[in-house]
C-alpha cells in the first residue's frame, strides 16, 4: 500500500529536519558572540522579614523593559508564600503581590536575568498621551514632595527670576539641584522642603526637591527607582526623576548630573518612587539585592530582528508572554499523550482534547483549587442538567443554560473559596467551560443512553488522561526546551505521522479478545 | 460449552494468529482506503441509504413521512392518523438513539410495544429535538423520518426480548465476509445493540444457521434472558438476504461496510441501515477473526470478486476460522 510504505519516509524525514534544525540552532547561539556594549546580567533579590500572624502581604516590583535592557528569564521562588495578583500594566509597576499562608518566617528571592543594551536596539513600548488624570497625579504635594511648601515655591522663584524668559527653566532647575544642593552623607531628612532649606539631602532628597519643583512649575514629573547595573554583591536601589517635556518622559538625574539622557546600564524598577521591595503586618524586613555579570551565553533575541532566525528565537519577545508561549508550546505533547492513549493504549475519553484543555487549566490553576472546583462544576452540571431535562429544551438554549450555570458556578466557588481564606488562583477561572459544558451534556446523555457504568468509564478515561497531560504540561524543563527550539515539534508530528500508521492492536484489546487466548478448545463453527 | 481462558488477556502474537482485526488496522487499512469520505453520506443519512435501495428494489420499511423543518411538526398528527403503527427516526441518528416505536395510538396517546404510554406533547418535543439534531453524528440540524413499522418475524420469538432482532452482514469488496444475528435483552432496553448488552449469534454465511455468540465481549451461548440457546437456528430467506447485502454494498461503493436487515414476517428481509464502521465484536460472535477472510480476498486476482463468482467465495469464506 502506498500510504504505508510512504509514511516512515516522510517521519523519518521531519523528525530528521527538527533535530538538525535543532542542532545547528543550538550550535550557532553557542557559536555566536555577543555584539560590542551588548551585556548580561543577573539581578538577584533576597527578601527575608518576620510574620506573627497569617495573612500578611508583601509586594515587589520587578524591573522594566526598556529600549536598552530585556529581562529574559525571571524565576520567582516564595516557598511559603501565594501569589495574589502579577500585575504588569504595561507602563504601570511590574509587580507581584504575595499572601503570607502562616507565622513565622517568610522568605522570598528572584532572580532576573537580563539584557543590556548600550544602543538601545529592544522595541521599547511608546508611551501614551498623559492623561488628565495622570496630569493630576504627578503635579500632587505629598509629605515628602511638598510642591506646595512655601520654600519650595521661593526657590522656585529664585530660579525663575535669574532664568532669561528664553531659557529653559527645567534644564536650570536641575542645575540647581545637582549643583547648589550639596550631597549630605548623613541620614537626614530626605523630603524636598528641608533638602532645599538645608540645601543639601541624599540623592533621594536631592530628587524630591527637583520633583517638588518641577510639579510647583506646574510641569509633570515623577520618581523613578531603579538599579545601575554594576557588578555589586550589595546593590543599592537610586532615585532618580522622569520629568513630562515635549510629550515625553525625560530623565534627570540630580545625583550624578544627567540631564535628559541616561547611561544604558540605569534600571527602571518603580515609577511613583516607591520602596521596591515592601511588606505589611509584618516586621524586620530584610532586602539584598546584587548585580552579577553573566559570561555571553543565551541572550534576549541577539540576532537582527529581520531576519528568518530572529523569528524562531521567541527568547527576544517580552517576557509577560513566555509563559503562556511555552504553555501553549507544550499542548502539542497533550495531543500526543491523547493519541497515545486513545490507538495505543485504547482508553476512550470524552472529546478528542477535552483532556488537554482541562491539564491545561490545571497548570494555571493549583492543582487542589483545580479539583475543588472542577468537581463542583460538574455536580452542579450534572444535577441541573437532570432538571433542566423535565423542561424539556431545545438543545441550543439547554446547552446555553448549562455553561450560564457553569459559569455562575465557577465565579461562586472563586468567592467561596477566597472567604474561606483558601485564596484560590484567579485562574482558576481559566477552566475551559465551553468544554466542560460539552462534557456535562455528553456525560449525561452518554449514561441517558448507553447506561451510567459506560458514562463513569469514559469519564474516567477522560481524568486518566487528564492527568497525564497534566505531568506533561507541568514539566517545565520541557516547556522551556521547545521555547528555546520549537522546531523541535517536527519530531512530534513525525511520531504524531508513525502513531497514525499504527496498526497493530490496541491494549484495551488484548483485554477485550482474550476469548481468543490460548486454552480455548478449538470449535468449529460448522459440524 | 463456553470455553474459559485462564488468562486474562490475549498476547498480539495469539490475536495475530486467529486473524484478529483490531480497531486500528480496521480504519487504517479498511475503511480509510476503501470507504471514500464523500460516500459517507450515503450511509449516515438513512433518507439517502433508502434512496439507494429503493433504486435497486432492495425493500426497506415504507416511508409514510419526512420531517424537514420545526414547523412541520404541526402536521405531524395528520401524517399518521391512516397509520396504526409507525416508528419515529432521526435521518442521522446512529446506534438506535432518538428511535420511538408506537404500537397503537388514538391521535392523543402514544403506545409503545413495551405498554409505554407517551401524549401528544411529548412526542412533539420529541420530534423537535431530533429535528435541532440531538441525535445526529454532528450535532447538526436533523430530519425525521416517520415509516412503516417491522413487524418480527416468528422465527425469533424465542430468543429476542422486547425489540427486533437485526441482521448485520460485513462485505468487504461486496462479497460477504462475516454475518450476526444480534437480539435484543432485557439490559439492551429492546435495542440491537451490543455495547449496550444485547447478545449476537454468529450466521454461519453459506446456511444461514446461527452458531457461537457474544454478549458484552464475552463468548456465551445461550440467551442471558430466557436460557434459550441460540445456536442452530435457521434464518428464513438468508440467499435473498445475501444478495440484497451484495447488491447495496455494490450501489454505495463502499469497500468496507457493514448492512443490517430485520425480518419482517411479510416482507422478508428489509435493510434497516448500513454502517461505513462495523464494529469488531463479530468476531467473538463468530469465533473467528476477520482479519483472515479479508487478507483473503485480497489476494484474490483480478476479476474473481465478480457477483457470478462470489457464491464459491462466500463457501470458502464460511469454512475459514
Amino acid at each position: 500500500m502506498n500510504a504505508r510504505r510512504a509514511t516512515p519516509w516522510v517521519a523519518g524525514l521531519l523528525a530528521l529536519l527538527g533535530v538538525a534544525l535543532v542542532g545547528l540552532r543550538a550550535y550557532t547561539r553557542h557559536a555566536q558572540q555577543l555584539a560590542s556594549g551588548e551585556s548580561l546580567w543577573r539581578l538577584t533579590y533576597t527578601v527575608k522579614f518576620q510574620t506573627e500572624t497569617s495573612g500578611a502581604r508583601m509586594s515587589a516590583a520587578f524591573p522594566f523593559d526598556t529600549a536598552h535592557c530585556r529581562v529574559f528569564r525571571q524565576n520567582v521562588l516564595h516557598p511559603d508564600m501565594q501569589p495574589e495578583r502579577l500585575r504588569s500594566p504595561l507602563l504601570a509597576t511590574r509587580e507581584i503581590d504575595l499572601l503570607t499562608l502562616q507565622p513565622g518566617e517568610q522568605n522570598m528571592t528572584a532572580k532576573f536575568d537580563i539584557h543590556l543594551s548600550r544602543r538601545g536596539r529592544f522595541p521599547a513600548y511608546n508611551e501614551p498621551l498623559l492623561s488628565a488624570q495622570a496630569r493630576a497625579e504627578w503635579l500632587r504635594s505629598d509629605k515628602m514632595v511638598q510642591a506646595d511648601n512655601p520654600v519650595v515655591m521661593e526657590t522656585l522663584q529664585n530660579i525663575r527670576r535669574e532664568t532669561p524668559s528664553s531659557g529653559d527653566l527645567i534644564q536650570q532647575l536641575f542645575e540647581y539641584c545637582h549643583t547648589q544642593v550639596a550631597a549630605a552623607e548623613e541620614e537626614t531628612q530626605a523630603d524636598a522642603a528641608s533638602t532645599l532649606k538645608k540645601k543639601a539631602g541624599t540623592p533621594a532628597g536631592r530628587a524630591r526637591a527637583l520633583v517638588a519643583l518641577c510639579r510647583a512649575n506646574k510641569t509633570p514629573a515623577r520618581l523613578v527607582t531603579g538599579f545601575v547595573m554594576e557588578e555589586n554583591e550589595s546593590l543599592e536601589p537610586r532615585v532618580w526623576v522622569e520629568v513630562w517635556l515635549g510629550n515625553r518622559w525625560s530623565p534627570f538625574e540630580p545625583e550624578n548630573g544627567f540631564a535628559r539622557e541616561l547611561p544604558y546600564n540605569y534600571l527602571v524598577v518603580r515609577r511613583d518612587g516607591g520602596d521596591i521591595v515592601r511588606e505589611t503586618r509584618g516586621s524586620g524586613l530584610e532586602v539584598h539585592f546584587s548585580a552579577l555579570r553573566l559570561p555571553s551565553g543565551l541572550g534576549a533575541g541577539r540576532s537582527k530582528h529581520n531576519s528568518l532566525t530572529a523569528l524562531a528565537d521567541l527568547t527576544r519577545l517580552p517576557l509577560e508572554m513566555h509563559e503562556v508561549l511555552s504553555l501553549i508550546l507544550l499542548l502539542p505533547l497533550g495531543g500526543l499523550v491523547t493519541a497515545f492513549f486513545r490507538t495505543i493504549v485504547g482508553i476512550r475519553t470524552f472529546g478528542t482534547f477535552t483532556p488537554s484543555l482541562i491539564a491545561l487549566s490545571f497548570v494555571f490553576a493549583d492543582w487542589r483549587t483545580g479539583v475543588f472546583v472542577f468537581a463542583l462544576v460538574l455536580g452542579v452540571g450534572l444535577v441541573s442538567r437532570s432538571f433542566l431535562d423535565r423542561l424539556k429544551l431545545l438543545m441550543v438554549p439547554r446547552l446555553s443554560t448549562v455553561l450560564t450555570l457553569v459559569v455562575l458556578c465557577i465565579i461562586f466557588c472563586v468567592s467561596l473559596l477566597d472567604m474561606l481564606r483558601l485564596t484560590p488562583g484567579a485562574q482558576a477561572v481559566l477552566l475551559p467551560m465551553v468544554i466542560l459544558t460539552m462534557t456535562i451534556e455528553r456525560f449525561y446523555l452518554t449514561s441517558e443512553e448507553d447506561g451510567t457504568g459506560f458514562a463513569l468509564q469514559l469519564l474516567a478515561g477522560t481524568v486518566v488522561v487528564s492527568l497525564c497531560c497534566y505531568f506533561v504540561l507541568r514539566w517545565g524543563s520541557v516547556g522551556r526546551f521547545l521555547f528555546a527550539f520549537p522546531e523541535a515539534h517536527l519530531v512530534t508530528i513525525a511520531v504524531l505521522i508513525l502513531m497514525g500508521r499504527y496498526t497493530g492492536y490496541r491494549l484495551s484489546e488484548l483485554l477485550r479478545f482474550r476469548d481468543f487466548g490460548p486454552v480455548r478448545k478449538p470449535e468449529g463453527p460448522q459440524s | 460449552m463456553t470455553a474459559q481462558t485462564q488468562r486474562r488477556w490475549a498476547w498480539p502474537a495469539e490475536l495475530r494468529a486467529r486473524g484478529i482485526l483490531g480497531i486500528n488496522r480496521r480504519n487504517a487499512d479498511f475503511v480509510l482506503p476503501h470507504n471514500p469520505r464523500s460516500h459517507y453520506p450515503r450511509v449516515d443519512d438513512k433518507l439517502l441509504s433508502k434512496k439507494f435501495c429503493e433504486e435497486r428494489g432492495i425493500p426497506v420499511p415504507e416511508t409514510y413521512a419526512i420531517i424537514e423543518r420545526q414547523g412541520d411538526i404541526r402536521g405531524f398528527p395528520d401524517c399518521v392518523r391512516e397509520r396504526p403503527q409507525f416508528v419515529i427516526k432521526p435521518a442521522s441518528g446512529s446506534g438506535g438513539r432518538g428511535i420511538i416505536v408506537v404500537a397503537e395510538h388514538d391521535g392523543e396517546t402514544f403506545r409503545t410495544p413495551g405498554g409505554a404510554a407517551l401524549e401528544l406533547a411529548e412526542v412533539r418535543y420529541h420530534l423537535s429535538t431530533v429535528v435541532s439534531g440531538l441525535f445526529s453524528l454532528g450535532g447538526q440540524h436533523d430530519r425525521v423520518i416517520i415509516e412503516q413499522r417491522i413487524i418480527r418475524h416468528a422465527a425469533f420469538e424465542r430468543i429476542a426480548v422486547g425489540g427486533t432482532p437485526d441482521i448485520r452482514v460485513i462485505l468487504y469488496r461486496s462479497v460477504p465476509v462475516m454475518a450476526m444475528v444480534r437480539l435484543p435483552t432485557a439490559a439492551s432496553r429492546g435495542r440491537a445493540n451490543l455495547h449496550q448488552g444485547a447478545v449476537a449469534a454468529a450466521v454461519n454465511l453459506r446456511t444461514g444457521e446461527t452458531f457461537g455468540g457474544v454478549c458484552k465481549d464475552h463468548v456465551v451461548s445461550k440467551h442471558p434472558d430466557t436460557g434459550a440457546t441460540i445456536e442452530g437456528l435457521r434464518i428464513p430467506f438468508w440467499d435473498q438476504l445475501l444478495d440484497a447485502a451484495q447488491k447495496l454494498a455494490d450501489a454505495l461503493e463502499m469497500g468496507y461496510v457493514g448492512v443490517d436487515f430485520v425480518l419482517d414476517a411479510s416482507i422478508g428481509p428489509v435493510v434497516l441501515e448500513a454502517n461505513a464502521r462495523p464494529g469488531l465484536a463479530i468476531q467473538v460472535a463468530n469465533r473467528c477473526g476477520l482479519a483472515h477472510r479479508l487478507d483473503f480476498l485480497d489476494a484474490q486476482p483480478p476479476g474473481a470478486l465478480a457477483p457470478a463468482r462470489r457464491a464459491d467465495l462466500i463457501a470458502t469464506l464460511s469454512g475459514m476460522m
